[in-house]
């Protein structure tokens, strides 16, 4: 079966873009423009991995991450975050790595595959 | 001190007896017998009093003629024989006080020298009081010199704040306005400033500073250094206050374009960084369609990457202008060509976040005076931010953005842009024209509306907005049929009433 990846970020481009780059390497792709599609594509589709920018209007990056991790079937997702904002490392502590935008897709593919195969 | 006098004679025992009586007067004596003795002693010394034979010889009488006649102060009495007093006097006339006939009367010789002592002091004094009077003339030029001179705007002003003395530089710029209001003049006030630094001045006789903004008769606003110094009576009663004004817009200027190029360098990256990245995504799909053969793959690829190309030059553009305002190059233009440039650009943007265009013109709107390329750039950057409005909306299905232009009275233009995105909350609608202010995260520059308003606002226009969070927004711009006359000194006209 394919892993399961969701893609949060508010800009559709790179929701675009994130999607078709991981559903070329072969994983499923789900995409949320904002926290609370986020949450509700994350309850439907349990998914291996979450890619989440975290400087969006509003600033919900963070309180998206915490809402998920208080879920108990969402809590070990690991998560990477894609983004602008460099010193962005702390933003969300738990996450496997922080990437900045704009980012080498080899270097990103090869996170992903190192955290689930 | 005692008075110096020369004694020329060459009748040695005369002479001699002379100086024994004169030195009993307490009066300190030389004796000069030939003309070389008469030449050094008038060539080396000052003397009060020149006394004695002055027509001992020719040589000696035109001596004592050139030089005494350079020398201020000193006195001549003549004596001598009634042949020679006669001679002596139609040679020397008033510059000899006092002529003696031999045998000298010792009352008459004393009384002279006390007349010639007199006159010699008098004379001092006249001198001493020229001299002064020059000094405090030249020292009055010097002030008037120095207070038109210096590069400062400066009035003197009463406890009323009515000025009662200015210096040239501020003539030419705020008029002459003796008995005028300070505030009146330079701010066009009607009362006094708060923390006037003059009334501080008067209060507490300090040097007070501020720094404030005046408007000149041209209609130009200056930002000025204002500080103050008490003027003291000699009681030590502050009766007036001089304040000194120097102006500073050019450093405030220069020091708002380097802090804003400073910001722009840190907070533009965030934009750039995510257009660069939406770049690569289209450009990633744009090869993997081509190499798949997936048609729609690429034609929605080619799309995004053509859109990010113009964002990314519309931003380098924005970015071109901020860094180097330029002067407007005004042309008068048809209003329809205006809104049918703008139209056909923001169509297709509307039509892809499929948002509802709908314009609205006057049969015959006439023309306006406008620099077209920064008009049109201004109204599409409303438009676009219309649609972004409504792109970002997710709560309503459908959306609209209309232009509606009209003319109004005062032969102004109203251009009016209504959507029905998701509105503004206060603080986004106090600060959307503030450079780097942006809703719009990572997509956008918070250059766009900074731009759009200026641009306006240096057409002499105004923009007003209403915006209800979740209904809409409405952005009316009114711009005059004409270029404005008057800019003041950050390149903006007074906005229009």
């Amino acid at each position: 079966m394919k892993k399961r990846i969701l893609i949060v970020d508010d800009d559709p481009n790179i929701l675009d873009y994130l999607e078709a780059l991981f559903k070329d390497n072969g994983y499923d792709a789900y995409t949320a423009r904002d926290a609370k599609e986020g949450l509700k594509m994350a309850m439907e589709h349990k998914p291996d991995l979450v890619t989440l920018d975290i400087e969006m209007p509003g600033d919900w990056g963070p309180r998206f991450y915490r809402q998920m991790i208080q879920e108990k079937s969402l809590k070990n997702v690991p998560v990477i975050v894609i983004s602008g904002l460099s010193g962005n490392v702390h933003a969300i502590p738990k996450a496997i790595a922080s990437i900045k935008k704009p980012f080498d897709r080899e270097k990103l593919l090869g996170i992903v595959k190192d955290a689930i195969g | 001190m005692a008075e110096q006098i020369l004694l020329i004679d060459d009748d040695l025992e005369h002479s001699d007896a002379l100086k024994t009586y004169l030195e009993r007067l307490q009066y300190d004596v030389t004796l000069a017998a030939t003309f070389d003795e008469v030449f050094h002693y008038l060539e080396n010394a000052a003397w009060d009093i020149v006394l004695g034979n002055l027509l001992m010889d020719e040589k000696t009488a035109e001596c004592v003629m050139r030089i005494t006649g350079s020398k201020h102060y000193t006195q001549m009495i003549a004596y001598g024989s009634e042949i020679r007093l006669n001679q002596a006097m139609d040679r020397f006339g008033l510059k000899v006080v006092e002529y003696l006939l031999l045998p000298l009367n010792s009352k008459a010789l004393a009384l002279s020298l006390k007349r010639a002592k007199k006159i010699n002091f008098q004379m001092r004094k006249n001198y001493r009081y020229v001299e002064r009077l020059t000094d405090l003339h030249n020292a009055q030029n010097q002030f008037n010199q120095l207070f038109d001179a210096v590069p400062c705007y400066i009035t003197v002003q009463d406890k009323n704040l009515r000025i009662t003395a200015m210096n040239s530089r501020f003539e030419q710029h705020f008029g002459n306005h003796i008995g005028g209001h300070c505030y009146k003049i330079y701010k066009h006030r009607t009362s006094q400033c708060d923390k006037c630094p003059v009334v501080q001045t008067f209060q507490d006789g300090k040097t007070h500073s501020t720094e404030e903004i005046v408007t000149s008769i041209s209609g130009k606003q200056y930002n000025v250094l204002t500080q103050t110094a008490p003027i003291k009576n000699r009681k030590g009663d502050i009766t007036q206050v001089m304040e000194i004004s120097t102006n500073i817009t050019q450093i405030r200027q220069l020091q708002d374009h380097l802090t804003s190029l400073g910001l722009m360098l840190g907070s533009m990256s965030h934009g750039v960084k995510g257009m660069l990245t939406a770049l690569d995504g289209g450009v990633y799909q744009l090869e993997t369609g081509l190499n798949q053969k997936d048609e729609l793959r690429v034609f929605k690829a080619f799309g995004q990457v053509k859109m990010m190309t113009d964002k990314i030059k519309k931003m380098v553009l924005e970015i071109l202008y901020y860094a180097k305002s330029r002067e407007l190059q005004y042309t008068t233009m048809e209003i329809s060509a205006v809104v049918a440039s703008v139209v056909n650009s923001i169509k297709p943007v509307a039509l892809r976040s499929n948002v509802d265009f709908v314009v609205s013109v006057p049969d015959n709107p006439g023309e306006m005076e406008v620099d077209p390329s920064w008009m049109e750039a201004a109204l599409i950057n409303f438009l676009e931010n219309a649609v972004d409005a409504c792109a970002f909306d997710r709560e309503k299905s459908e959306h609209q953005v209309t232009l509606a232009v009209t003319s109004s009275k005062n032969d102004t233009i109203c251009f009016e842009i209504t959507d029905n995105g998701i509105g503004m909350d206060q603080e986004t609608r106090e600060k959307m024209f503030t450079l780097f202010f942006t809703s719009k995260g990572s997509q956008g520059t918070g250059l766009g509306l900074f731009i759009a308003h200026r641009v306006i606002c240096q057409h002499g226009g105004t923009v007003d907005v209403t915006s209800e969070q979740k209904q809409g927004s409405v952005f009316t711009i009114n711009l005059p049929r004409k270029r404005p006359t008057h800019l003041t000194s950050n390149g903006l006209p007074p906005a229009i009433p």
